[in-house]
């Protein structure tokens, strides 16, 4: 039997119990003595439960041995495994209808198997991602560890020149690989920077305006479509640095002498400050309206101005809380890779000059895993390490961010 | 502008005696939206006493009280019609800066809202923006003077410059009061000062506002008729967005001439 009428005959059997379950503890119940009893339809899911459950987990064990080494060693064959697999699981079904529909009575804790079952499904939920997250880290661990097998840590964190083209064949010529990390981290410290440079003002003065000087009305249309901005895919924004943003820069550098090339730094940050803005704004935002009331208010009367009042009371009391916000934004940014694959290029030049190419960790581990690669040449192994690296940054930045962000709540609480 | 200011008050010091307004209000409206919060209120405020204003909750008194500095400019939807003179002049007219006002009309508030600086930043705030202190002596002289008169120095000498935010509530309350002192205004409005402070505290803030009566109008808004009594020498009592009665708090309270304000003071209602 094939999967799917394997699916709708449980769930037929689960019905069927659902019915007869509900059934046998109305009459249960009715003569029960008992003031208070569980209603018929928990008595219903309570079979629900045993007809489901047992399979499933047995189907789950089942289709586990199949992908994992054991198979190899109970070596049943594909004829074995097509009637098996199905009789197991319907035995299983029809066992714990059976036993359930047996069990139904007016002193079964019906209430309490379904609220255990709440329980495990929850923290099933929360398990699965944090495992998924140890799975992550793990498989970048390990794919690490091969790639500083083959080149030597030092030369990864401290060289200067990136070019992981390897020779494939002995006899190829010209092709060493160079897997200096450094150019890459400079490059994405400047785009991050270039980024920064244009979310952080623009972010932080429009919350500012949002909160202190816009009407209700004019923050209750403007404030949603600012968040429309964070909703633009990023490969939108991309291309946009890269047809439209940095053509621009380059026909500036053109018209007043600068020579600007098209693919250069400083588009694709501009255009990455744009996409952080509403994140900047909308953090900000949140924190700026955290500041009470009753601190404006005595500002105001005092005799300030509501600049005086941002810059001296609100900003002081809300600067943890941005600072947070801004770091969040940074490892945001640190991450981004759509819009600089677009608009910046593979270039690895070590330079401080927004004018020029340069490239990011993230797209180099796009450009290192594209096209037809082997599993276990120092090229392919290059883009785990740089991951890692990323993870890890990324990760301390926001660990910082949310702890600042929280020492900042509990001042107002 | 804050020398004639002082020069004023130290002409008028020796004539307390004679009653001279120095708010006069006449028709007062105030609307929130279409929420209609003072109706046509007519007060006049004398110079150097407390003028209590007392009445059950939501009949307008703090709203009124707002509108002495313009306060209320800073909430949305709020509307003021009538006129509210100052010293003769009227301060919702076309060209007066409400940020001046305020510094001539300070402020203290219901619950005691320090910035979170220090104690010594928290009262050099207003100077500082007013550029009231030429250099560093004057601005140290103006904190140590006000923390003085707000009857906190001794409490705080060896402190200044801990969090402000860090002292007990009534502790907070004075700083708050020293803070609104330190810009120097002529008229103090206080909006139920005591009311989240302890008795012990409370008494301390009546004996200071007792005090500071000698050089400076205060109007307090107060849910306790025994604070109203003690600290205060006109009382006017609003309801429902009205001044219902007003004069002498000693006559108020003794023999009032309407039955609301018979009622609400012997605890009828409200």
């Amino acid at each position: 039997m094939s999967f799917y009428p394997l699916l709708i005959v449980l769930l037929l059997m689960s019905a069927v119990g659902y019915w007869f379950g509900s059934k046998k503890a109305l009459g249960a119940v009715r003569k029960s003595t008992n003031f208070i009893t569980p209603r018929p339809h928990q008595f219903g899911l309570y079979v629900v439960i045993w007809a489901l459950v047992p399979p499933i987990l047995l189907g789950a064990i089942w289709i586990l041995m199949q992908v994992t080494p054991l198979q190899m060693e109970v070596g049943l064959s594909q004829q074995v495994n097509r009637v098996l697999f199905p009789v197991i699981v319907l035995l299983a079904a029809g066992g714990g209808l059976y036993f359930s529909l047996q069990k139904i009575g007016p002193d079964l804790k019906v209430r309490k198997t379904i609220e255990g079952l709440v329980y495990i499904v929850l923290i099933l939920a929360s398990i699965i991602s944090i495992l998924t997250t140890i799975g992550i880290v793990l498989s970048l661990l390990f794919e690490t560890i091969q790639f500083f097998k083959k080149v030597p840590m030092s030369e990864f964190f401290f060289g200067l020149t990136w070019s992981p083209q390897t020779a494939l064949r002995a006899d190829q010529v010209g092709s060493s690989g160079a897997f200096g990390s450094i150019p890459l981290f400079t490059g994405t410290l400047l785009i991050t920077c270039i980024a920064m440079c244009v979310a952080v003002p623009l972010g932080l003065l429009s919350a500012i305006y949002m909160t202190e000087y816009a009407s209700q009305r004019f923050r209750s249309v403007v404030k949603p479509m600012l968040e429309i901005l964070a909703g633009i895919p990023t490969v939108v924004y991309g291309f946009f640095a890269a047809l439209t943003v940095g053509v621009f820069f380059r026909d500036i550098g053109d018209a007043i002498g600068i020579d600007i090339v098209s693919e250069s730094a400083l588009a694709a940050g501009v255009v990455m400050g744009m996409m952080i803005i509403p994140f900047v704004s909308s953090l900000s935002d949140d924190i700026i309206m955290a500041v009470p009331q009753s601190l404006r208010d005595g500002s105001y009367g005092l005799g300030a101005t509501k600049s005086e009042t941002v810059r001296n009371v609100i900003l002081p009391a809300a600067l943890p809380g941005i600072v947070g916000a801004v770091l969040l934004a940074v490892s945001r940014a640190i991450g981004e890779t759509m819009i600089v694959v677009m608009a910046a290029g593979f270039a690895a030049n070590l330079t401080a000059n927004p004018l020029e190419a340069v490239t990011t960790v993230t797209v180099q581990i796009v450009g290192l895993l594209v096209g037809d690669q082997e599993f276990d040449s120092a090229k392919t192994l290059a883009a785990f390490a740089l991951a890692l690296v990323l993870f890890i940054v990324t990760l301390c930045l926001n660990v910082i961010a949310l702890l600042v962000v929280r020492k900042y709540r509990e001042k107002y609480d | 502008m804050n020398v004639q200011i002082q020069a004023e008050k130290s002409a008028n010091a020796g004539m307390d005696v004679a009653e001279e307004f120095v708010i006069e209000t006449r028709n007062v409206d105030v609307f929130y939206g279409d929420n209609h919060a003072i109706k046509g209120v007519s007060l006049n405020i004398p110079k150097h006493q407390v003028t209590a204003l007392i009445g059950p909750s939501g009949c307008g008194k703090s709203t009124y009280l707002r509108c002495l500095n313009r306060m209320n400019d800073t909430i949305e939807g709020c509307r003021v019609e009538g006129e509210i003179l100052l010293d003769g002049l009227d301060i919702y007219a076309s060209g007066v800066d409400e940020v001046l006002l305020r510094a001539r009309v300070g402020m203290v508030f219901q619950k005691p809202n320090p910035f979170p600086k220090s104690i010594y930043d928290n009262v050099a705030y207003g100077p500082r923006i007013h550029g009231l202190a030429a250099n560093k002596d004057e601005l140290d002289d103006i904190v140590l003077t006000s923390l003085e008169r707000a009857g906190l120095l001794k409490e705080v000498q060896d402190r200044l410059h801990s969090m402000g935010t860090g002292l007990s509530g009534g502790q907070q309350q004075r700083l708050c009061i020293a803070r609104a002192l330190a810009v120097r205004p002529e008229i103090i409005l206080m909006d139920e000062p005591c009311s989240a402070l302890d008795p012990i505290a409370t008494a301390k803030v009546e004996e200071l506002i007792d005090e500071l009566k000698e050089n400076y109008t205060i109007i307090i808004v107060t849910h306790s008729m025994q604070q109203a009594a003690r600290v205060s020498q006109k009382t006017a009592f609003f309801h429902l967005g009205d001044v219902v009665e007003s004069g002498p708090t000693e006559k108020v309270f003794t023999s009032p001439e309407d039955e609301r304000t018979q009622g609400y003071i012997t605890g009828r209602f409200g």
